[in-house]
């Protein structure tokens, strides 16, 4: 592979002549690669083949089970090819390599989403704090870039630094988009293998832009005490006029904030925000408020509450300007991937573009330039907001009842609705005066509003909906932990033996969307099952949003309740999506910090070793988008499990072991080099489940990793026992699989758990002490 | 009786389910196949107006069939008595069901047909169209749910829930009649 910033170089250890004498000089075109003690390790800046054999011993254990959302491929113009029942299309591709082909173009785009991400916020802090700003995230991280040095075998001092990276990344993406094209990579397992390639560097990405604006924007740095935020539509203060920011980059967030203050007008304005954008920036101001996911977006602007609203990038539905015309606010659209058609006012008069926002002379402004747009967005909201008091409410309660009457019972709504929701059966008695069934909808309707575009006769159904629930929104007061970023080394060292010794019974990181099938109170109920068991919980972008939004019987969330420290029995929310990077870095950190493996370049012992060792698991509950799919595949390169909720299933691919095929269970001990079964851990790495019930059990039990001390071993099974009879009602069927001596059998439960195993034939069997699926490892530690 | 899919959008491709309105012809369809398989959904636990549980534990009785049961439910077909009932997660019996060479739940052969009950509807739209692809050769499937699911081989029609429930009765009856008649070969 050659480096985008290091065609050419040359180390020289020693050089005497008549002219110097040079000592430890190492050279690279274009760029001086900097001093870092630890030897490069075997793949820096791989190329997607580099790392294939990897993700093939990952493949042969954990194979795709394809489970094809549509039968066809119509991506060229042999026209619509038929692939069902392993026909070939025309240019001979079947339905298994199509799958995996759809999902490569999925983290294709999810992992280009953050990297462009990524890239705009670089570009735009260099432009705004210069190349040199220092890599400091805090005394208590010192391994600051755990996925640059593992991946690109690269240590970043400064912003500028992060550039080199970016640029390795962008032309990987290229290379995956091309193998997409018709007629190139023919092989299922080889697309899966690119998958996992580029769910690696979409981590990478992550990293690079939320370290980024964390040393340049001033985020907490690995706080586990970052302070506690507002959330909810309640917290917003509707006497002020009101900006409501959406998508992921902060930058124009921040432009406002900025602009407020320093026009002294931070008491006169409310600022809020809408998914991730809206985490970072409670980040950056904790008076900023975050509204709450993103299925939140219609909810809140129906209200007509917000007078500006400020579009950035991601995640943003693109029906926003018509919406917001509905209620009268203005449009300002800051991301040149979401310029919505409006006149680009980049280079107008600020006070030009709010008196024709204003007066409706445009119907939204495009205006690349952020400090512009904090301008702007604040002097628009301070003329707006007087005039459109009148929009600031539902339809009242006559109008709800006028319009269930119109209903004609085709339940052509539920037919549309993602989660099949009752509802005609509401608008049925909403017509006779009574909302409550219309309330019930609110906890699990995610607002896709899907059912008014079906509804033949024009009922604004999730208004109605809304204003059944008014009163539900308005007690909508909950506090959130601010993103705290990544994990300490410290924090890591406290917990480390722990984690991979099992004596912790796992880390449990609840990620991704708001697209849940029941709700997001399953999620809370998740969350605070795995709190009190002592797992160690980690949350972010959506998902950490959720969990603030249910309060105990004291009336706290689950933030204000638990502690925010990467510790058992804590909650840690490390922020918006591309916070995520923390996750899988605290992972990658337990095997550097705690276990000294080197990190630098040197993906697949650090995969090796998390795969058997750190028993982390993640529940993306309500994956929705591209990027939780890219996000998922870096986590499953690294060897950690993901368990998506049903709608999850949409994905159309799991990656799912076989427990009844002993054969793939073995593993090196890198110590004699023997071949040992350890039993079906972790059993999955791709797994949509059905209810929440299962996934809390199969969460416990794809904690279990074949480096558990029997101690360890007892703790995780003493979770998987309770959790499978609290739900179940009898003892894991399984349960044999995953005993290996009477030492793991934890004390409660063990003469019932003896008597299951002696009618399942079960004997003892022994455990290996470093294991090991690379060959690799097990040739140098023998031979040492 | 709708003979379309329910979530208008999900439509198949050139493969879609033939739906069967009378529940005998449905009886005679299962009636044909030697050993086959209820795979029970966790919805059914929603339904209020029959008792799904005690239904599907007959119906397993009168065609001699498995069950796997993808969620908590499997409780009360423990209670009730019906110890031939299996947790299974859903994913995870589909993966097997592909595998020619699995053997079973109880190791004593592979399935020729899969009866769905009890699940989202778009969930059993994507575990149906995962047979479909890849477990056709052996495989047949048939939803039993209130919805026309076009990744099925047979379905019933989309149905209000009263005619669904007397569907089911019907389709029970018609069976337990024709089987108690001309047992199939594996009851005898």
């Amino acid at each position: 592979m050659t480096i985008p910033t290091k065609r050419f170089r040359v180390r020289i250890d020693e050089l005497r002549s008549s002219l110097a004498h040079i000592k430890g000089l190492e050279v690279s075109i274009g760029k001086i690669v900097e001093e870092w003690e630890e030897p490069e390790g075997p793949t820096p800046f791989p190329s997607v083949t580099d790392l294939r054999d990897w993700d093939f011993k990952l493949l042969r254990r954990y194979r795709p089970l394809y489970i094809p959302f549509c039968d066809l491929c119509c991506l060229c113009t042999f026209g619509k090819c038929d692939l069902s029942r392993n026909k070939r299309g025309a240019c001979g591709l079947d339905i298994a390599t199509q799958q995996s082909r759809i999902v490569l173009l999925a983290c294709c785009i999810g992992a280009a989403t953050h990297t462009s991400h990524a890239r705009e916020l670089v570009e735009e802090l260099i432009k705004k704090y210069g190349r040199d700003v220092p890599m400091d995230l805090g005394t208590g991280i010192r391994v600051e870039a755990p996925h640059m040095r593992l991946v690109c075998g690269i240590k970043p001092k400064t912003l500028g630094d992060l550039e080199a990276a970016l640029d390795y990344i962008e032309s990987q993406i290229v290379q995956m988009l091309a193998a997409i094209h018709t007629g190139q990579e023919g092989s299922n397992l080889d697309f899966e293998s690119k998958v996992f390639h580029i769910g690696m560097l979409d981590h990478v990405a992550m990293e690079i832009a939320d370290i980024a604006q964390i040393i340049a924007l001033g985020f907490p740095k690995g706080d586990p005490e970052a302070p506690l935020v507002d959330l909810g539509i309640g917290t917003i203060d509707l006497t002020k006029p009101v900006i409501l920011c959406i998508g992921h980059n902060v930058i124009p967030s921040t432009a406002i904030i900025d602009y407020l203050e320093r026009t002294g007008l931070s008491d006169s304005v409310q600022v809020c925000g809408l998914c991730c954008t809206a985490h970072d920036m409670t980040r950056y101001n904790k008076r900023a408020r975050i509204i709450g996911p993103i299925s939140w977006q219609l909810r809140f602007i129906r209200t007509g509450i917000p007078d500006v609203i400020v579009l950035d990038e991601q995640c943003i539905r693109t029906d926003i300007p018509s919406e917001a015309k509905k209620i009268g606010a203005v449009v300002i659209s800051t991301s040149t991937k979401n310029c919505l058609g409006f006149p680009d006012k980049t280079h107008e008069d600020p006070d030009v573009i709010v008196d024709e926002l204003v007066n409706g002379k445009i119907p939204g402004a495009l205006i690349l330039d952020h400090e512009k747009v904090g301008e702007v967005a604040v002097k628009a909201a301070l003329k707006l907001a007087p005039k459109r008091v009148k929009f600031k409410s539902l339809p009242n309660v006559d109008e709800v009842i006028k319009y269930s009457k119109m209903c004609r019972k085709c339940r052509e709504c539920e037919r549309a609705c993602p989660n099949n929701l009752p509802i005609s059966q509401a608008l049925s008695k909403a017509a006779q005066g009574d909302l409550s069934e219309l309330a019930k909808l609110y906890d699990y309707c995610i607002a896709c509003t899907r059912c008014e575009k079906a509804c033949p006769v024009g009922i604004p159904i999730f208004s109605l909906i809304s204003k059944a629930s008014e009163r539900k929104m308005k007690e909508e007061v909950f506090k959130i932990r601010a993103g705290r970023g990544p994990i300490q080394d410290v924090e890591i060292r406290n917990v480390g033996r722990d984690i991979v010794l099992g004596t912790i019974p796992g880390v449990i990181a609840f990620v991704g969307c708001a697209n849940y099938a029941e709700g997001g109170r399953e999620l809370v109920e998740m969350c605070e099952e795995f709190l009190r068991r002592n797992y160690i919980v980690v949350a972010s972008g959506c998902a950490a949003m959720t969990i603030a939004m249910y309060r105990n019987e004291e009336g706290k969330t689950l933030y204000e309740e638990y502690p925010g420290e990467f510790n058992a029995g804590c909650l840690v929310n490390v922020g918006s999506c591309v916070a995520n990077s923390h996750i899988s870095g605290a992972v990658i950190k337990i095997a550097n910090i705690f276990a000294r493996r080197a990190l630098r370049a040197n993906y697949k012992e650090i995969a090796d070793y998390i795969l058997n060792r750190v028993g982390a698991v993640g529940i993306a509950w309500g994956a929705m988008s591209q990027k939780a799919a890219a996000i998922a595949a870096g986590f499953w390169r690294l060897g950690v499990p993901v368990i998506v909720g049903p709608h999850g299933s949409k994905y159309r691919r799991m990656l799912l072991g076989r427990k009844d095929r002993d054969e793939d269970w073995y593993v090196y001990d890198a110590r004699t080099g023997e071949k040992v079964y350890v039993g079906p851990v972790p059993e999955h790495l791709f797994y949509a489940a059905e209810t929440k019930e299962e996934a809390m059990v199969m969460a416990a039990k794809l904690c279990m990793r074949p480096n558990d001390t029997p101690k360890g071993r007892a703790i995780k099974l003493t979770h998987y026992i309770d959790l499978y009879r609290k739900f179940f009602g009898t003892l894991p069927p399984d349960l044999h699989l995953f005993v290996r001596t009477e030492a793991d059998i934890p004390i409660t439960v063990k003469e019932e758990v003896l008597k299951f195993l002696k009618e399942r034939g079960w004997k003892e069997r022994p455990t290996p002490l470093e294991p090991t699926l690379l060959e690799e490892l097990v040739k140098r530690r023998v031979s040492a | 009786m709708s003979v379309e899919p329910w979530q208008k959008a999900e439509i198949a491709g050139p493969i879609k389910a033939v739906p069967i309105k009378d529940p005998k012809a449905l009886a005679t369809i299962i009636k044909k196949y030697k050993k086959p398989i209820i795979i029970v959904g966790h919805l059914i636990s929603k339904v209020e107006g029959m008792d799904l549980v005690e239904y599907i534990i007959d119906l397993a009785k009168t065609i001699d069939a498995d069950v796997v049961v993808t969620n908590t439910l499997i409780r009360k077909f423990h209670e009730r008595g019906f110890k031939r009932a299996t947790y299974m997660p859903a994913l995870e019996i589909i993966d097997r069901l592909r595998d020619p060479l699995w053997r079973g739940i109880h190791g004593d052969g592979n399935y020729d047909l899969a009866i769905f009950i009890g699940f989202q509807y778009y969930y059993e739209w994507l575990l149906l169209s995962s047979l479909k692809h890849f477990a056709y050769e052996r495989l047949d499937t048939i939803s039993l749910g209130p919805y026309f699911q076009p990744n099925a081989k047979w379905t019933v029609p989309t149905l209000p829930l009263n005619t669904w429930y007397k569907y089911l009765t019907d389709l029970k009856d018609s069976l337990t009649k024709s089987l108690r008649c001309k047992p199939r070969e594996k009851n005898v």
